[in-house]
């Protein structure tokens, strides 16, 4: 679900069939759209309510509560001596140089947050008990200070969540109605400042969450469908609709990780693993590198104001999206962005009073996406008032006459590629590879324009891109299994021969992978087999950073200190280009991911057709006009092949082809762009 | 510009990258803590000169942007292509390397026979030989005690590692394994920059890509040149104090002017006191650098924030600094706590500037940043531990339309912090209390940040806690524009107990199991008069408890009845104290600075620093001692009372006025 539109994909298990529909959001009802899109789709398709086996549902209104601040009231309690693990934070401000830059708001309010005696020592052991007298006064506190939610955060408590579940179901009994989030059930890691925010994170969304799943499942309920709800989460997976209840922060960011899995999928058809998917929408566009077919997941993201260290589909934002601004600043240097015109009013072709020239402007300036063919025609554009405002702006640059206009638009798309491209190249080299193996997956509104600007920029060698960009993070959603991660602290050193210290870290994996089988067994009857992946995150003693060596079922199997040691030390020099073959590694965490299968879906084939230009469209490149052949893309059936310059337009998004470029369908009609070798 | 302006600004998004492409390559394999937990390292790309025309928006120490790598290069007679040369040496460097764990590597990269750019890094390595482990003590008198000295010398030869270089390096150091690996990640980040300058120039040409150099530069400056013009035509003075110097009980005064004349500034720090025998000396070269302009940075970039990161920023800064002064000292004055000395100088260009321009600038932070370390001892086997405990800060300073931000400060380092988990994972000891301090705040109608209390229970007998950078235990943060002072720093031997005691300025302190032993940081100055401050904004303090109610009725006349506001008796009060007093200072250095300048007023001190400047370097020092304690006896280091040893203030200008006239006798005669 986005702020604009809601996105179904009906798929038919037989793998015959996807239909994709579009509802428009209802914000301040965001459920509805749910029920009124499904109305539809099962009307459409002449289908039995009950005949519906699985829904999987993603939603933002998570993280957008978040961002926006719309939590609820609630309350954190915290060791004494650590009232202020939200105020001082981790210490750095936001920036270094801008004095005026203010720090993040906190989540928690200083008058909301309470102290207690009970605190654990690093190892697990009880420093200072829970003493009852303070809980009692405490939860009157708590009563009096009227929250909704209470965050539960000690000391050490990633070692053993004993201390914090004993405070925390003391104060269920003494207070029924407070959702209570204890930070070492939801994410027990060390690091009290991230830890404290994921089980604050969790408790702020959870009463919002809680009722808009209620709404959901009325509604759902109400349209004849039983099927159970899934809900996507952060990490690619999905979670019944119990685990979401309980652990809402599972589900914040998982818009982007469906996009992924999506591109997996279609990657995997197309023959390759190695994919960065490009995610380009109104006002931003995001990007993330996936190597041999498998989601990579990051520790350091930030949402909101806040860094999240649950493992999340590691996707980035790099700046630009359609709606983003070009401007002048007082030097004359042409910039793109931050800044987005947005959906109101949006870029100065939809003509909805937006007099800054985008992005989008500069597509239709550059004759890419016809005027009157945008959104499948639903929505005339003003090329006219596109290539004026961006005229303005060209004068400035030095640029005059008729062209001026067009020329800015040139320079735009150079800018805002360039910057994309950089952001890019970081990505590569913080993941240590090289740019020519891999192909740029496009969808969202604009990545399939902007695609082969990017992919040019950017040395790629290959574009995919999907039958329908549009809904493709819905099409993820239902591609995707149950999945759930579980973490544990563990600073251990390993050498090859094992030691205490693998012994410790063993006896960890055994555990998480018992907790991880018996909550998989809870998740309902939908769930097929199940495998584990385990993941460590290893680094040479004193080391700065740490590389994760994540092993999925097979090599996880028999695994021995020695195997991880040859591992890691492979690893790091494909990262850094040196090993230390003689020094021991030490972990700090270990992760287990559990992985329960759902009945697959199959993508199925396009249909067959043969492309033939439906006209031509006269589009700009390198400061010359070229003569473009226009196809649809219901026309480029498998095996179509054509060369750029080319646009291909469709409903929900308009393919550009450069000179220089071919275009050619697979059986699934994804679209594979290639740089033509000279 | 020479360059068309759209293909400037996609190559400003270029070089950027590669440098923070760079700084992702060093960050991530180093090894030391520094650079680990506080991101204590830098990368660039520096022009034929040595002057950096690329630099990451966001990774690493911001600081050091207009540092220049040009003095050491010039030590290397004869460059070639795959050549890198490292130097940690301050004075060959010219305040390249500003104290000696600062490791700094350069690899010049050649196109067709000639230098077109120059890759950089930088770390903060763990140990570097010296009198202590990791390097650094203010006792230090002498830089040949900080360690091992690396003179402009070549790490790699022509793409060949200089073994013998290594070898005696790493035996000079404790930690050899770590520092190795740390310049293995330096090496490897300086590649990376080379190889990505390489295909921009493929793809770009040279010509482009050395003209772009100078348009990054003159658009940086000219940016930088309207913020500027915003400083009114005219002189502005100011100085401030370094509570001593560690060796001496003597505060170690820096002063700045700084001249405007449309835009263009001028910085003169003549009148700043002798270079010291102890670590605070501040190598610069005599010439302009990134801590004599630090906060003309901030000042530039807050007010534009689309400045290019690159030496074109500071085109139109100027300096002097004069030889053997604190902030040009001669070789070999001792540098290793050389950032104590710069913020407080910091500090006074920013009381210029606002004497220039009310509310041009915040009121300065706490002004501190202390590491702080735990050293354990295992008792079977005697094997000691040496653990960061926290770095220290107190809150920033107020400014004009805001408050000060509690117990948090970016205006040296910006460094994070080490959660109190990660202490405890390695240490014995606990960390009992890390909390914003009430009331430490400077009042006014904007508060200062709050400073921290931070506690921590020793676990073992014979623990020691190590802390340096220890300031602001005499003179306070100021306020501005009648803005109150923030609180001074304190350390505290089991606080709230019957054996409480001050310890005050901790170098090592040795404690027994069950001590707890408690920092506590200055809070940021006020902005404005505190009495303007809206109650309800005193009330929501009070409530969040950055105000106790005793402190909003003594700092800002807020009357709290029941934890009510009396919003009567606080009008009556208000009004009370109004009428009370005349205009309120710009200034408020609080009692101690106001007690001692009643003795040393800026004309006696710029005369004396004078006349001491006539003397050799050698002498310089213990003469000065001797001054300042026959006109103050009493004077001990970091005294919680400065105005009680001052005592009679007339009776101290003569003393004074007796030593400084034997003082020019002295010089008179010509005996020196």
């Amino acid at each position: 679900m986005g702020g604009t539109f809601t996105d179904f994909v009906l798929a038919d298990l037989s793998g015959e069939s996807l239909s994709f529909h579009k509802e428009p959001s209802v914000p301040h009802d965001p459920s509805l759209a749910v029920e009124q899109g499904l109305a539809s789709l099962v009307a459409d398709r002449g289908i039995a309510p009950d005949a519906i086996e699985l829904i999987v549902h993603g939603t933002t209104i998570g993280l957008n509560a978040i961002i926006q601040r719309r939590g609820a009231r609630i309350a954190l309690v915290v060791s004494k001596g650590n009232r202020d693990v939200l105020e001082i934070a981790r210490l750095r401000l936001p920036s270094s140089y801008d004095f005026t830059e203010p720090r993040e708001q906190p989540l928690v309010p200083r008058d909301l947050v309470f102290e207690v005696s009970a605190r654990m020592r690093a190892d697990g052991s009880i420093d200072t008990p829970l003493d009852p007298g303070e809980v009692a006064d405490l939860a009157d506190k708590l009563k009096a200070a009227g929250v909704e939610a209470v965050a539960v955060m000690l000391l050490n408590s990633y070692s053993s969540p004993d201390l914090e579940l004993e405070l925390g179901n003391a104060l269920r009994a003494a207070l029924p109605d407070l959702q209570i989030s204890e930070s070492s059930v939801i994410w027990p890691e060390v690091r009290e400042y991230e830890r404290c925010l994921v089980g604050g994170l969790n408790g702020y969304i959870q009463p919002l969450k809680s009722r808009y799943f209620d709404r959901l499942q009325e509604r759902v309920a109400g349209l004849g469908i039983g099927a159970p709800i899934y809900i996507t989460a952060n990490n690619g997976g999905t979670l019944s609709l119990g685990t979401a209840r309980a652990r809402p922060i599972n589900t914040i960011l998982s818009g982007p990780a469906a996009g992924v899995v999506a591109s997996l999928a279609v990657g995997k058809a197309a023959g390759t693993g190695q994919l960065i998917t490009f995610d380009m929408g109104g006002t931003s566009a995001d990007i993330s590198v996936c190597r041999a077919g498998r989601l990579e997941f990051t520790t350091t993201t930030h949402v909101g104001d806040f860094p999240l260290i649950m493992p999340v589909a590691n996707v980035s934002a790099i700046g630009a999206g359609g709606g983003s601004v070009l401007w002048l600043d007082a030097q004359g240097l042409l910039k793109v962005g931050p800044v987005s015109a947005g959906a109101d009013p949006g870029p100065v072709c939809y003509g909805r009073g937006g007099e800054v020239p985008t992005v989008t402007d500069c597509y239709v300036a550059l004759g890419i996406v016809d005027p009157d063919r945008f959104l499948g025609g639903r929505m005339k554009l003003d090329r006219e008032a596109a290539l004026a405002a961006l005229g303005k702006i060209g004068e400035k640059l030095g640029l005059s006459g008729d062209d001026a206009g067009v020329a800015t638009a040139e320079a735009g798309i150079r800018v805002a590629s360039a910057k994309m491209a950089t952001e890019i190249t970081k990505l590569l080299a913080e993941a240590g590879v090289d740019p020519r193996e891999f192909s740029l997956v496009a969808y969202g509104g604009a990545g399939p324009t902007h695609a082969n600007y990017l992919a040019e920029e950017a040395n790629l060698t290959s574009v995919l891109v999907p039958t329908a960009p549009g809904t493709f993070c819905a099409l993820g959603a239902v591609l995707a299994d149950i999945r759930r991660d579980y973490v544990r602290t563990a600073r251990q050193m390993i050498t090859a021969q094992g030691g205490p210290g693998w012994d410790v870290v063993e006896t960890i994996m055994t555990e998480l992978q018992e907790e991880a089988e018996a909550w998989i067994r809870t998740e309902g009857d939908l769930v097929g087999d199940h495998g584990f992946a385990v993941s460590f995150n290893l680094r040479y003693p004193g080391q700065a950073d740490e590389i994760e060596i994540v092993l999925e079922d097979e090599a996880r199997q028999g695994l021995t200190p020695a195997r991880l040691l040859e591992l890691f030390h492979e690893e790091h020099r494909r990262h850094y280009g040196f090993d230390e073959p003689d020094s021991p590694i030490q972990t700090s965490t270990v992760r287990v991911a559990v992985i329960g299968q759902v009945a697959p879906v199959t993508l199925p084939e396009a249909a067959a057709a043969t492309p033939a230009p439906t006209g031509h469209r006269r589009i700009r490149h390198r400061q010359a006009w070229l003569e473009a052949p226009v196809y649809d893309r219901a026309a480029l059936g498998p095996g179509a092949a054509i060369s750029g310059p080319a646009v291909i337009d469709q409903a929900d998004t308009t393919i550009l082809v450069l000179p220089g470029w071919s275009a050619t369908a697979d059986r699934l009609g994804t679209l594979r762009l290639t740089r033509e070798t000279a | 510009m020479k360059l068309d302006p759209v293909l400037v600004e996609i190559l400003l998004h270029k070089l950027t990258a590669i440098t923070e492409e760079m700084a992702i390559t060093l960050r991530r394999s180093a090894r030391t803590t520094y650079v680990k937990e506080a991101g204590d390292f830098g990368c660039a790309l520096a022009n034929p000169d040595g002057r950096f025309f690329a630099y990451p928006a966001v990774m690493g120490v911001s600081g050091f942007l207009d540092s220049n790598v040009g003095p050491t290069m010039a030590c290397i007679k004869d460059p070639e292509p795959g050549d890198v040369v490292i130097t940690n040496h301050a004075y060959l460097s010219e305040g390249l390397a500003t104290h000696m764990p600062d490791l700094h590597l350069i690899r010049p990269i050649f196109q067709d026979g000639r230098i077109v750019a120059q890759a950089w890094d930088f770390i903060h390595s763990a140990d570097i030989g010296g009198g202590v482990p990791s390097s650094i003590s203010p006792r230090f008198s002498d830089n040949f005690q900080e360690g091992f000295q690396i003179p402009p010398t070549k790490i790699v030869k022509a793409g060949v590692l200089n073994q013998e270089f290594l070898d005696i390096y790493a035996s000079n150091c404790r930690t050899p394994d770590v520092n190795l690996g740390d310049l293995r990640a330096m090496l490897a980040a300086l590649e990376v920059g080379e190889r990505r300058v390489r295909e921009l120039i493929d793809l770009h040409g040279v010509d482009t890509f050395v003209t772009v150099q100078e348009d990054l530069a003159s658009y940086a400056g000219t940016k930088a040149l309207e913020v500027q013009k915003q400083i009114p035509n005219g002189s502005y003075e100011f100085w401030d104090y370094l509570d001593d110097d560690f060796n001496s009980p003597v505060p170690v005064r820096v002063r700045c002017k700084l001249t405007a004349q449309d835009g263009e500034v001028h910085l003169d720090f003549t009148g700043s006191d002798p270079q010291v025998e102890a670590a605070y000396n501040i190598p610069t070269g005599g010439k302009r650098h990134p801590w004599l302009t630090l906060k003309l940075m901030h000042f530039i970039y807050s007010h534009d924030k689309t400045v290019p990161l690159n030496h074109g920023m500071f085109d139109h800064i100027t300096v002097t600094a004069p030889a053997g002064t604190i902030v040009n000292p001669e070789a070999p004055a001792a540098v290793g706590v050389r950032s104590a000395t710069a913020i407080r100088l910091n500090e006074a260009l920013v009381g210029a500037m606002a004497t220039a321009r009310p509310g041009l600038m915040p009121a300065p932070s706490g002004g501190i940043m202390i590491p702080s370390v735990l050293v354990e001892q295992e008792p079977s086997t005697g094997q000691r531990q040496v653990m960061v405990l926290q770095s220290l800060v107190g809150g920033t300073g107020a400014r004009a339309g805001a408050d000060g931000v509690d117990g948090r400060d970016s205006s040296l380092a910006n460094q994070r912090n080490t959660p109190i988990e990660k202490t405890e994972e390695e240490a014995a000891a606990l960390i009992s209390d890390y909390a914003l301090c009430p009331d430490s705040g400077g009042a006014g109608r904007w508060r200062g940040g709050t400073g921290v209390t931070f506690t921590v229970r020793i676990a073992r007998d014979g623990s020691n806690v190590l802390g340096r950078g220890m300031e602001r235990f005499v003179f306070r943060p100021w306020g501005m524009e009648g803005g109150q002072p923030g609180t001074r720093a304190r350390v505290v031997l089991n606080l709230g107990r019957e054996d409480e005691r001050e310890l005050g300025k901790l170098d090592m302190f040795r404690a027994r199991a069950g001590d707890t032993v408690t920092i506590m940081t200055p809070g940021g100055g006020g902005y404005g008069d505190p009495l303007d401050r809206p109650e309800a904004e005193v009330m929501t303090d009070v409530a969040f408890g950055y105000v106790t109610p005793e402190g909003a009725l003594r700092d800002y006349g807020v009357v709290i009845e029941n934890g009510d506001l009396d919003a009567d008796a606080t009008a009556r009060l208000r009004d009370e104290r109004r009428s009370g007093r005349g205009t309120p200072d710009r200034f408020s250095f609080g009692p101690e600075r106001d007690a001692w300048e009643a003795v040393f007023d800026d004309a006696t001190m710029t005369r004396l620093n004078a006349m001491l400047m006539r003397l050799p370097t050698s002498l310089r020092y213990d003469r000065r001692h001797q001054l300042f304690t026959a006109a103050i006896p009493g004077l001990t280091r970091g005294m919680a009372d400065l105005a009680a040893a001052v005592g009679d203030t007339n009776a101290a200008r003569g003393r004074l006025a007796d030593a400084m006239q034997t003082l020019q006798a002295e010089l008179d005669r010509g005996i020196f």
